[in-house]
């Protein structure tokens, strides 16, 4: 089956509301995820990123609003917007009785990519895990893990990818080289979008920002401009800590010093 | 720029293989499955001709096929629902249904390698020997018999989302199907019991697998069980379709 795509932009979210019974996690929630771009969806504990997430995810339907993958509507066209998009869920995800090799050739079926012996061998070699290749998923390290789960997020050279928190957990080291992996994938032309609860990643690899809060984007752009549009905002002058203002002092100014569940 | 969709069939024998994969591997339950009708099945010879050879090894797949569902099928997919197995499978451009008709497809193809090693082993231990239309309609309603269970398994783990609660669950029925149905059946509980047993999905499964191993002795009641049989399965697989939730948060 094949279908031809509109290009631009990769990604197309259009207010969306998403409810789980009466209660609404996502209130209007638009952007949009350019080529060649890495978009940070950042917000407290349960503010709605991972229901914003899923919706364009095609894991639940937004109640209104509209999600378009190189023009394909999620909702209407699910498969051929999957078909554009890679995603890296948090959690682990993958059969514990699969090697690693097993779970490649299982994703790059699904995708409808297939892969020699050696071209599963290569692609193990490009993240440094040739020799984990009858290891179990869960024999690996966090940082090996996260590399296997990239590796398959992109194993069908997608449009759009999505990562779900992809360095919680990770040593600075891992964190660093999965931000090399990230930018690689920009590089390509890809766009991302990751949610994340790290200002430092956000500031380091993000070209644009959303800062998402009780189901509502708050705010929009470089983290640059954020910082700059903010740095006079007396809530953000108040958290500020280190005499200079940062991504996290107009993190916290906007969305507030209670801690959320 | 063009999107391609994998085709069905490729998805369905990627999706097929790494089923199979994760089955072959996970050997304690597969031994459990398969040894367990095969144990009742030896440690009742000596009852094959006071019941009957049809009633000792229909007793022994329907224990078998209580363990695929019970056992083997509702953990497995109670497990990978919680580790986010099925949500990572449904981001990919595949139709949720290939996703559970693989499982399906991998469990009643253990259904009848169950029912193949239960006949191999009911003639060369047991000596139970049946004609070789009892051969065929007996694996057909042992087939058909065998939705009922992946049905029960499935309406478990639609209704409990936490695993281990599934786990539990799971064994309590499956030792309740052992205890009571196969002592029941015989009266062991008195006759109400037996009475009860006998319209369980224990005991519908169990006599219209007895029939179907001796076509030439069919009667009515194996009729009426077989029917049972469809109804219980029609239930179990519509309330654990409507029920089941591909996430547990």
């Amino acid at each position: 089956m094949t279908n031809t795509i509109e290009q631009l932009p990769i990604l197309n979210v259009d207010r969306i509301s998403v409810y789980y019974g009466q209660f609404q996690a996502v209130k209007e929630v638009s952007l949009d995820v350019r080529p060649g771009e890495i978009f940070g969806l950042l917000g407290p504990n349960g503010a709605g990123k991972t229901s914003t997430l899923s919706a364009i995810e095609g894991l639940i339907k937004p109640a209104t609003g509209q999600i378009k993958v190189v023009g394909f509507d999620i909702v209407g066209q699910p498969l051929y917007a999957k078909a554009n998009m890679g995603v890296q869920l948090q959690a682990t995800s993958f059969q514990p009785e699969l090697t690693i090799t097993d779970i490649l050739k299982l994703y790059a079926g699904v995708y409808g990519v297939k892969l020699s012996k050696e071209e599963v061998f290569n692609r193990l070699q490009e993240i440094k895990l040739e020799d984990a290749a009858e290891k179990k998923f869960g024999q690996l390290s966090g940082g090996q893990q996260q590399r296997v789960s990239l590796l398959i997020a992109t194993i069908h050279n997608p449009a759009l990818v999505l990562l779900d928190e992809p360095t919680t957990g990770l040593d600075p080291q891992s964190r660093r080289q999965l931000w090399e992996r990230i930018e690689a994938i920009r590089a390509k032309g890809h766009g991302v979008l990751l949610t994340t609860h790290s200002m430092e990643e956000a500031e380091a690899v993000c070209d644009r920002i959303a800062i998402i809060d009780h189901g509502r984007i708050i705010a929009i752009d470089t983290p640059e401009r954020l910082i700059s549009l903010h740095r006079e905002d007396p809530e953000v002058i108040s958290v500020s800590r280190k005499g200079r203002i940062t991504l996290e002092d107009v993190f916290i100014g906007l969305t507030g010093r209670a801690v959320r569940s | 720029m063009e999107t391609r969709i994998p085709a069905i069939k490729d998805v369905l024998r990627t999706l097929l293989q790494a089923d199979f994969t994760t089955v072959w591997r996970n050997r304690r339950s597969l031994r459990m499955v398969l040894l367990v009708p095969i144990l009742i099945l030896i440690s009742w010879k000596g009852a094959v001709d006071k019941i009957g050879p049809a009633v000792v090894m229909a007793s022994a797949i329907t224990i078998g096929l209580a363990s695929i569902g019970l056992l083997g099928y509702s953990g497995t997919i109670a497990r990978d629902r919680d580790k986010g197995v099925f949500q990572r499978l449904r981001v990919a451009p595949v139709p949720t249904w290939t996703i559970m008709l693989s499982r399906i497809s991998i469990q009643v193809g253990l259904i009848a390698l169950m029912t193949l090693l239960i006949f191999i082993v009911g003639f060369a231990v047991d000596k139970i020997s049946l004609s070789a239309l009892g051969y065929v309609t007996g694996l057909l309603v042992t087939l058909l018999a065998g939705w009922l269970y992946l049905g029960l398994g499935q309406l478990i783990v639609a209704l409990i989302k936490n695993p281990e609660t599934v786990n539990s669950t799971s064994r309590l029925v499956y030792v309740a199907f052992i205890m009571i149905g196969m002592l029941g059946q015989f009266g062991a509980f008195g006759k109400a019991m037996k009475d009860i047993v006998q319209w369980s999905p224990y005991g519908v499964v169990q006599k219209a697998l007895a029939g179907s191993l001796q076509p030439l002795s069919w009667t009515s009641d194996h009729t009426m069980a077989l029917l049972a049989t469809i109804g219980y399965t029609v239930v179990f697989v519509a309330l654990g379709i409507k029920y089941f939730k591909w996430d547990n948060k």
